[in-house]
C-alpha cells in the first residue's frame, strides 16, 4: 500500500517541478535559433552581390578557388598562424597583378585546418576535391605529403607543399610539388655547420616520423663521410610532455660522453624539449644544432630557452635565400600589417600560392593534368621571396640555399636571427650571434 | 644506477605532483555525480589559458592570481557544464553513457571555443596564443639542492599538491558539506531522503573539482614549454588510466594510480631503455598497457571495483 502511494504521489509531480525548474525555456531557445538562421539566410540573399539582383554593370569575374590545408592547430599551429596572414597577403598580390596584366579573374583562397593531422589532411585534401578544387597548397608536415599522395595522384589534384622537405618524396612525375628544396640538402648544411663548430660526438634526437627519421639518416651518412659516427635517439610525435624523454636524452649524452645534440623538430614539441633541456646540467654543457622546423616559433622566445639558447650557442639552419630584397619587402610588409615576423617556410608559402594562380592562368582551364603543365613552365622564369622556383625533375625547388639562425638578445626581448649562411660547402657566420 | 638519474627521479615526483592534482577531482566528480567527464580535459586547458591570457594580455606574473583566478573561472564552467548540460539530461532520464557522449559533445566544443579565444586575443594583442612558452612567475623560487634542480614548476606543484591533498582530506573527513558528499557518493537517493540538499552538494562538487583541475593546469604553465589548446586533451589518457586504477571511487587508490603511472613513465622507460635498449618512444605505449591490465583485471571500472559495480553486487543480493 505505502509503495503505491508513494509512486502515486512523486511520479505525477516529479515532471512538473522539474520542468518548471528549467532555467531557460526550451521552446523560446528554439524559436531564437530558428528565426537567428532564417534572418542569416534572408539577409545573405539580400546582401549578397551574386544573389542579390542589383545592377552589376562590369563583366562577371572568372572566380578560381585556391584550396589550403594549413596546420593551424597542432604541432605545427606556431607557425600555421603566421602562415595564414601570408595566404591573406600572397592572394591579394596575385588579384592585383591579375588585374595589372588584364586578366578578369578573381582567386579565392578555401583554408581548411588540418591540425598537423596526417588523417585529416586526407579528409581536406578530399573535401577541397568535393567542392571543385584542383589546386591545393599544403600539407606542410612530409608524413601528411605522405598520406594525401595517392588520392592526389589518382584524382589529378596538383599538390603544392611550402615546407615538406623529407628526401623520400622526392618522386618524378607525380602531382606533388615542394616549393623548398628536400632535407637532403639541409643535412649537409647542418652537419658542416655542427662540425665546424667543433662537434665530433652527436647524438641526433629527432621526431620519429617521416621528417625527422630521413633527416636523421642524412645526417647520419653526411658525418660518416666526415669520419663520425653519430648515435641516433628517435622521440614519439603528439605528446603532451617530453620530460621524460629529455631524462633519457641527458643520460645519453652523459653515458656517450657527447659533445653536442642535434633535435630535429617541429614548433611545440621543439619548444617543450629546449625547456626542459634548459634545467639539465648535462644538456646545458653541450652544443646544440637544430633544424628548421622549430624556427619562427613564439613559444622559443621565452627567457628560459633565450639564456639556454646563449648558454649552448645554439645554431639552426633553415631553407633560406639570405639578401633577397624581395623576402625582405615581404617581411617589412607583413610586420607592418599584421605586427608579426615572418618564420620558416613563410616565403615558400607566398611563392607556392603566385606559382599556383599563374599556372592556372597558363593552364587556361581549370583542369589538374593542364595546371600542373603549367606549374613546371611557370616556375622556370618565377623568382620570389624564396628565390628562383624552377622545379627539379621531382617536384622539388631546384636551387635551394640555407640560412643559419639563432636566438638573439634584442632590447625588445629575444628575437630569431640569421646570422650565417651555407654556401661552397661552408658555413660562412654574417654576424655575431653570442657575445 | 641509471645515469643522469637525478632529472628521472625529479621528473618522477614532478609528475606524481601533476597526476595527483588532475586525476583527484576526476575521481571525486565521478563518485559524486556519477558522470564520466571528459570536460576534465578543459578543466586542465582553461586553468592553464587563464595563466597564459593574464600573463600575454595583462602582464601578470604572480601564480597566486592565476591560480585563484583558474579556480573561480573553471569552477564556475563546471557548474554551468552540470547545470544546463548534466543536470539537464538526467533529469529526462538520461542512461549514463548518454550524459558520457553529451560531455565529449562538450570537449570538443570547449577546444574549440578556446581556438576562438586564442585568435581573438591574437587579434588584438599580436600575439601568438596558439601555443605559448613557459610563464617564469615571479612569486615561486626556484632552488637547487646538490644535486637537484628544483624548477620554479617543482616548487609549485610540491605545495600545490600538499594543499590539495589535505584540504580535501579536511573537506571530506572534518566538514558536514564532506560528510554530504560522502553520503551521496555511497548513496544518493538515501542521502537525499535524509534531507541533504542533493542538487547543491553536486555543484559545490562540480566547482570544487573544476577549480582543482585548473589550478594543475596553471601549474603545467611553468612547467610545459609550449601551451596549447590541446594540454589537457593529450593527458586525458593518463589522467583517466589513473582515475580508473583508483576505480573512479577511492581517492587513496588514485593517488597510488598517479605514482604508479609517473613511475613507469619515468623511471620504468629509462630503465627499459637504458638496461634493454627499448625505444624512448614507446613510452606512451606503458600506460596503454595500465590502462588495459587495470580494465581486464578489475572490471569494470578499474581497480576500486567501481561504484555501479559495488550497488549492482548489492542489488543483486537483496
Amino acid at each position: 500500500m505505502v509503495n503505491i502511494r508513494l509512486s502515486t504521489i512523486t511520479v505525477p509531480k516529479e515532471p512538473g517541478p522539474t520542468l518548471k525548474k528549467l532555467p531557460f525555456d526550451v521552446k523560446f531557445i528554439a524559436l531564437l535559433l530558428i528565426s537567428f538562421v532564417i534572418g542569416l539566410v534572408v539577409g545573405y540573399a539580400i546582401f549578397s552581390p551574386g544573389l542579390g539582383g542589383g545592377a552589376a554593370p562590369t563583366p562577371e569575374k572568372t572566380v578560381y578557388n585556391i584550396g589550403f590545408t594549413l596546420p593551424l592547430s597542432g604541432e605545427l599551429s606556431s607557425i600555421g598562424k603566421i602562415w595564414e596572414k601570408v595566404v591573406q597577403i600572397a592572394i591579394e598580390d596575385l588579384n592585383s597583378e591579375a588585374a595589372a596584366y588584364g586578366f578578369n579573374v578573381e582567386f579565392r583562397s578555401v583554408i581548411l585546418d588540418d591540425a598537423t593531422s596526417d588523417e585529416k589532411a586526407l579528409q581536406n585534401v578530399q573535401s577541397l576535391y568535393q567542392q571543385g578544387i584542383k589546386v591545393i597548397i599544403g600539407p606542410a608536415a612530409s608524413s601528411q605529403v605522405k598520406v594525401v599522395k595517392s588520392y592526389a595522384d589518382n584524382n589529378k589534384i596538383v599538390i603544392i607543399s611550402p615546407s615538406s622537405t623529407s628526401p623520400t618524396l622526392a618522386i618524378p612525375n607525380d602531382y606533388i610539388f615542394r616549393t623548398v628544396g628536400s632535407d637532403a640538402g639541409q643535412a649537409k648544411a647542418l652537419s658542416t655547420l655542427a662540425y665546424q663548430e667543433g662537434a665530433r660526438k652527436l647524438i641526433v634526437f629527432f621526431r620519429n616520423d617521416e621528417y625527422g627519421k630521413a633527416f636523421a639518416d642524412f645526417l647520419e651518412q653526411n658525418f660518416k663521410e666526415k669520419g663520425i659516427t653519430v648515435s641516433k635517439l628517435p622521440y614519439q610525435t603528439g605528446l603532451s610532455d617530453y620530460a621524460s624523454e629529455v631524462a633519457t636524452l641527458a643520460s645519453r649524452v652523459g653515458s656517450e660522453g657527447a659533445d653536442s645534440v642535434i633535435l630535429i623538430a617541429f614548433d611545440t614539441d621543439g619548444a617543450n624539449i629546449i625547456s626542459h633541456a634548459a634545467e639539465s646540467d648535462v644538456l646545458s654543457n653541450v652544443r646544440w644544432f637544430i633544424s628548421e622546423g622549430p624556427h619562427g616559433a613564439g613559444e622559443l622566445l621565452t627567457s628560459t630557452v633565450g639564456r639556454f639558447a646563449s648558454r649552448v650557442r645554439l645554431y639552426g639552419t633553415r631553407p633560406l635565400y639570405i639578401g633577397n630584397p624581395l623576402y625582405e619587402d615581404l617581411f617589412k610588409r607583413v610586420k607592418s600589417r599584421f605586427g608579426i615576423e615572418l618564420g620558416v617556410f613563410c616565403e615558400h608559402l607566398y611563392d607556392a600560392i603566385k606559382l599556383a594562380g599563374w599556372a592556372i592562368l597558363r593552364a587556361g582551364e581549370y583542369d589538374g593534368e593542364a595546371i600542373r603543365n603549367a606549374l613546371v613552365e611557370v616556375a622556370k622564369t618565377y623568382y620570389g621571396p624564396s628565390g628562383w622556383t624552377m622545379f627539379d625533375v621531382a617536384g622539388d625547388k631546384a636551387q635551394q640555399d640555407y640560412g643559419v639562425w639563432a636566438i638573439v638578445s634584442t632590447a625588445e626581448g629575444y628575437k630569431f636571427k640569421d646570422v650565417g649562411v651555407f654556401e661552397r660547402g661552408s658555413i660562412i657566420f654574417t654576424e655575431q650571434a653570442y657575445p | 644506477m641509471i645515469p643522469g638519474f637525478t632529472q628521472t627521479m625529479v621528473n618522477f615526483l614532478q609528475y606524481i605532483f601533476f597526476y595527483t592534482v588532475f586525476s583527484l577531482p576526476l575521481t571525486l566528480s565521478y563518485r559524486t555525480t556519477k558522470v564520466i567527464n571528459f570536460v576534465h580535459a578543459n578543466f586542465i586547458t582553461y586553468g592553464a589559458y587563464t595563466a597564459v591570457f593574464l600573463h600575454g594580455v595583462l602582464g601578470n606574473s604572480s601564480i597566486v592570481i592565476a591560480a585563484f583566478l583558474a579556480f573561480v573561472i573553471v569552477g564556475g564552467m563546471a557548474v554551468l557544464d552540470n547545470l544546463l548540460v548534466f543536470t539537464q539530461l538526467q533529469k529526462r532520464g538520461s542512461s549514463p553513457a548518454m550524459v558520457m557522449i553529451s560531455s565529449m559533445g562538450l570537449w570538443i566544443a570547449y577546444r574549440y571555443l578556446l581556438y576562438v579565444l586564442t585568435d581573438i586575443m591574437h587579434f588584438y594583442t599580436s600575439k601568438n596564443f596558439v601555443s605559448y612558452g613557459r610563464i617564469t612567475y615571479s612569486d615561486i623560487p626556484s632552488i637547487s639542492l646538490a644535486e637537484f634542480n628544483l624548477s620554479q614548476a617543482f616548487i609549485a606543484s610540491m605545495v600545490a599538491t600538499i594543499l590539495v591533498v589535505s584540504s580535501l582530506y579536511l573537506i571530506l573527513e572534518k566538514t558536514r558539506m564532506g560528510r554530504a558528499m560522502r553520503a551521496i557518493s555511497d548513496n544518493a537517493t538515501l542521502a537525499e531522503i535524509s534531507g541533504i540538499p542533493r542538487n547543491l552538494v553536486i555543484n559545490l562538487t562540480w566547482f570544487l573539482c573544476g577549480g582543482i583541475t585548473a589550478v594543475g593546469g596553471v601549474l603545467w604553465t611553468s612547467f610545459s614549454g609550449a601551451i596549447t589548446p590541446e594540454a589537457g586533451d593529450s593527458m586525458i589518457l593518463q589522467v583517466f588510466t589513473i582515475g580508473f586504477i583508483g576505480g573512479l571511487a577511492s581517492l587513496l587508490r588514485t593517488s597510488i594510480g598517479a605514482i604508479i603511472i609517473a613511475f613507469m613513465e619515468n623511471i620504468g622507460i629509462a630503465f627499459l631503455n637504458t638496461y634493454l635498449g627499448v625505444p624512448v618512444s614507446f613510452r606512451p605505449f606503458l600506460t596503454f598497457i595500465a590502462l588495459l591490465t587495470t580494465l581486464i583485471l578489475f572490471p569494470p571500472l578499474g581497480a576500486g571495483g567501481g561504484l555501479p559495480y559495488r550497488f549492482r553486487k548489492r542489488g543483486l543480493s537483496q
